[in-house]
C-alpha cells in the first residue's frame, strides 16, 4: 500500500507537473497585494494628487479575496482526473491509491498555500519596507486592530476585560481553510463539467439546511440569551470552538471522500 | 497470464460484453477485431483496470486489475487511441514519467524515438498526431512492461511509421509479453497479430490462433469459384474466397476476408471453432 521510495518518486513527478501549471498560478494569485498597491498608488496620484498606498481595510479585503480565489482554484488542480485521456493515464501510473492521495493532499494543503502565502508575505514585507505610506505589515496591522478593539471595549465597559488575540483565530482559520481546500478539491475530481458551479450549488444547499437546523435549535433553547459582554465573548469562543471541531470533522470526511473517489474512479 | 471469466459489462441498459471467457497467454500478440461499438475499447479498459467488471472476473498473474496494485501497474501499459500532448519535450517526458515505471529504459526510449524519426527535443504539444502517437508508443515499449493493451495504435501513423511500429513491436517486446491490440486497420497488423479475437455485440465470435484458423478455414486466392464459400470478394488481382477447410491444406489468412466471413456466417463459424 505504501512504499517510501515509490512515493517519493511519484511525489517528485506530481510536484513537477503541478509546478508547471498550478503552483505558478498560486504564486500569481499571491501577487494580488502588489496589484492592489499599484492600482491604489495610481488612483491616489491621478485623483488626489498624492503618493499614498491603499488603506489597511482594502488590503485585508484583497487578501481574503485572494485566499478565496485560491480555494476555488482547487477545483482545477486535479480536475484533469475526470478527463478520459489524462485521467486514464494518471490511473495507470504505478503508484498505490494511498500514495497518489497523499501526494495530492500534500500539494493541495501544503505546497500550493505555502507558495501563495510566501509570495504574498514577501511582497507585503517589501512594500512595507520600501514605501512609508504603506504602513505596517498585514499581520502586524491585524494585531494592532484587535488590540485597538480590545481597548475600545475596555473603555466602554469598566467591568469587562478580554484576552482576545490573533492567535484565537489562527487554529479555526487553518482548519477552515483545510476544510475548504479539500471541499473544492473533492468537487474538482468529482464533477466532469461546471465544477465550480456544482461546488456552489452543493454548498448553498448544505448552508440552507445547516442554517435551518441551527436556527430551529437556537429558538428552542436559551443558549443565545446574552446579557453581558463577558457572556457574549464566552458564547463566541464556544461557537468558534464548535465550528473548528465541525470543520475538522468535515475536512476528515472530505479527505476520505477524495480517497474513495480516486480509488473508484473509472475511465 | 490473463484469465477472463464470465465477464459482462454494460453502459446503463446497453449491454456491451456478456459472459465472455478467454485466456490471454504471454508470448502472443492478440488482435482484437470488431465493428464499431462492439466493446473493443471497453474490453481493453477492463483488462487494464480502468473499469470494473459488473459481472465475472479478470485475473492478471493472480491479481485483479481494478485493484490497481502498483506492482501490476508497473508490469502493464495501456495505450489509448487518443494520447495526451504533454506540454514539454519528449526527452523530459521520458525522464520524468519514465521514472515511475521501475523497468523503464531511457536508452531504449531514445533509440525508439530515433527509429521512429521523432525529434526528442521537440515539445510534445507541438508534434503532429503521428509523431505524438509514435512518442507514446516509444515510451510504452521503453517501459518494458509484461502486458500491453493498445487501442488502435496505428491510427494517425503514415505508411513508413506503420512498418516501423510493426518492427518495434517485434523487436522491443519480451517473449513473455501478452500484447492485446485493438484495431480496425487489420492490414497494418496482419503480419504480427496471432491469435485473433473477433468481438460481436455481447459476444466473442472467434478466438483462435492463425494455425487453428488455417486448419478450419481455407483462404483461396484462385479464380475458380467454390460453391460452399462463406465469403467471396473480387479484387483487381483476382478473387478471395473463404470456405471450410476439408482437405487440411494450408493457406495464408487474409484478415479482412476472415472478418467478413465470420460476420456473414456467425453460426457456421462458431460451430466450426466450437
Amino acid at each position: 500500500m505504501f512504499n517510501g521510495q515509490r512515493f517519493w518518486t511519484y511525489f517528485k513527478y506530481d510536484l513537477t507537473k503541478m509546478w508547471r501549471n498550478h503552483v505558478k498560478a498560486a504564486i500569481l494569485i499571491g501577487f494580488s497585494g502588489l496589484i492592489l498597491y499599484i492600482l491604489g498608488i495610481a488612483f491616489n496620484a491621478v485623483f488626489n494628487g498624492v503618493w499614498a498606498a491603499p488603506g489597511f481595510g482594502s488590503r485585508v479585503v484583497v487578501f481574503f479575496i485572494a485566499c478565496f480565489a485560491l480555494e476555488l482554484y482547487q477545483t482545477r488542480t486535479y480536475g484533469y482526473l475526470t478527463k478520459r485521456r489524462e485521467g486514464a493515464a494518471w490511473l495507470m501510473i504505478p503508484a498505490s491509491t494511498f500514495e497518489k492521495w497523499l501526494s495530492m493532499i500534500l500539494i493541495t494543503l501544503v505546497v500550493i498555500p505555502v507558495a501563495f502565502l510566501a509570495t504574498y508575505v514577501i511582497i507585503d514585507a517589501i512594500l512595507a519596507l520600501a514605501d512609508p505610506t504603506y504602513g505596517q505589515l498585514l499581520i502586524g496591522a491585524a494585531k494592532t486592530t484587535i488590540a485597538n478593539a480590545q481597548q475600545s471595549l475596555a473603555e466602554a465597559n469598566d467591568e469587562y476585560s478580554t484576552t482576545w488575540s490573533l492567535g484565537v483565530f489562527a487554529l479555526p482559520a487553518i482548519v477552515g481553510y483545510i476544510c475548504n481546500f479539500l471541499y473544492f478539491l473533492l468537487c474538482g475530481i468529482s464533477f466532469k463539467r461546471n465544477k465550480i458551479l456544482w461546488a456552489f450549488i452543493i454548498l448553498s444547499i448544505a448552508s440552507i439546511a445547516f442554517s435551518t437546523i441551527m436556527t430551529t435549535m437556537g429558538l428552542q433553547s436559551d443558549y443565545y440569551e446574552v446579557n453581558e459582554l463577558a457572556e457574549a465573548e464566552e458564547l463566541i469562543r464556544s461557537m468558534i470552538g464548535w465550528s473548528t471541531i465541525a470543520s475538522g470533522v468535515l475536512a476528515a470526511g472530505f479527505a476520505g471522500g477524495i480517497y474513495y473517489r480516486i480509488k473508484t474512479l473509472k475511465h | 497470464m490473463i484469465t477472463v471469466k464470465d465477464l459482462s459489462f454494460s453502459y446503463g441498459s446497453k449491454g456491451v460484453l456478456k459472459n465472455i471467457s478467454m485466456e490471454l497467454k504471454g508470448g502472443n500478440i492478440y488482435g482484437l477485431l470488431g465493428e464499431n461499438g462492439v466493446g473493443k475499447t471497453t474490453l481493453l479498459t477492463l483488462l487494464c483496470g480502468l473499469k470494473k467488471p459488473q459481472h465475472g472476473s479478470i485475473v492478471t498473474d493472480g491479481r485483479v486489475p481494478f485493484d490497481r496494485d502498483p506492482s501490476l501497474l508497473a508490469e502493464q501499459f495501456y495505450l489509448p487511441d487518443e494520447v495526451s500532448p504533454m506540454p514539454y519535450k519528449a526527452l523530459d517526458f521520458g525522464k520524468e514519467t519514465g521514472a515511475l515505471w521501475p523497468l523503464f529504459d531511457m536508452d531504449k526510449f531514445l533509440t525508439l524515438l530515433n527509429e521512429f524519426e521523432v525529434d526528442a527535443t521537440q515539445r510534445m504539444d507541438s508534434m503532429s498526431a503521428g509523431q505524438l502517437k509514435k512518442t507514446w508508443i516509444a515510451f510504452a515499449l521503453a517501459c518494458n512492461a509484461r502486458h500491453y493493451f493498445m487501442d488502435e495504435p496505428t491510427n494517425g501513423l503514415d505508411i513508413p511509421s506503420k512498418s516501423q511500429f510493426r518492427r518495434a513491436i517485434m523487436k522491443y517486446t519480451s517473449d513473455e509479453s501478452a500484447i492485446v491490440i485493438s484495431t480496425h486497420q487489420v492490414r497494418d497488423l496482419e503480419e504480427i497479430i496471432d491469435p485473433i479475437i473477433i468481438l460481436d455485440k455481447e459476444d466473442v465470435l472467434l478466438s483462435a490462433s492463425l494455425q487453428t484458423i488455417t486448419e478450419k478455414l481455407f483462404f483461396d486466392y484462385g479464380n475458380q469459384l467454390h460453391e460452399g464459400a462463406l465469403y467471396l470478394e473480387n479484387t483487381p488481382s483476382g478473387a478471395i474466397q473463404v470456405y471450410p477447410n476439408t482437405t487440411g491444406e494450408e493457406s495464408k489468412v487474409n484478415l479482412e476476408a476472415l472478418f467478413n466471413a465470420v460476420h456473414s456466417h456467425k453460426d457456421v463459424i462458431k460451430g466450426l471453432f466450437a
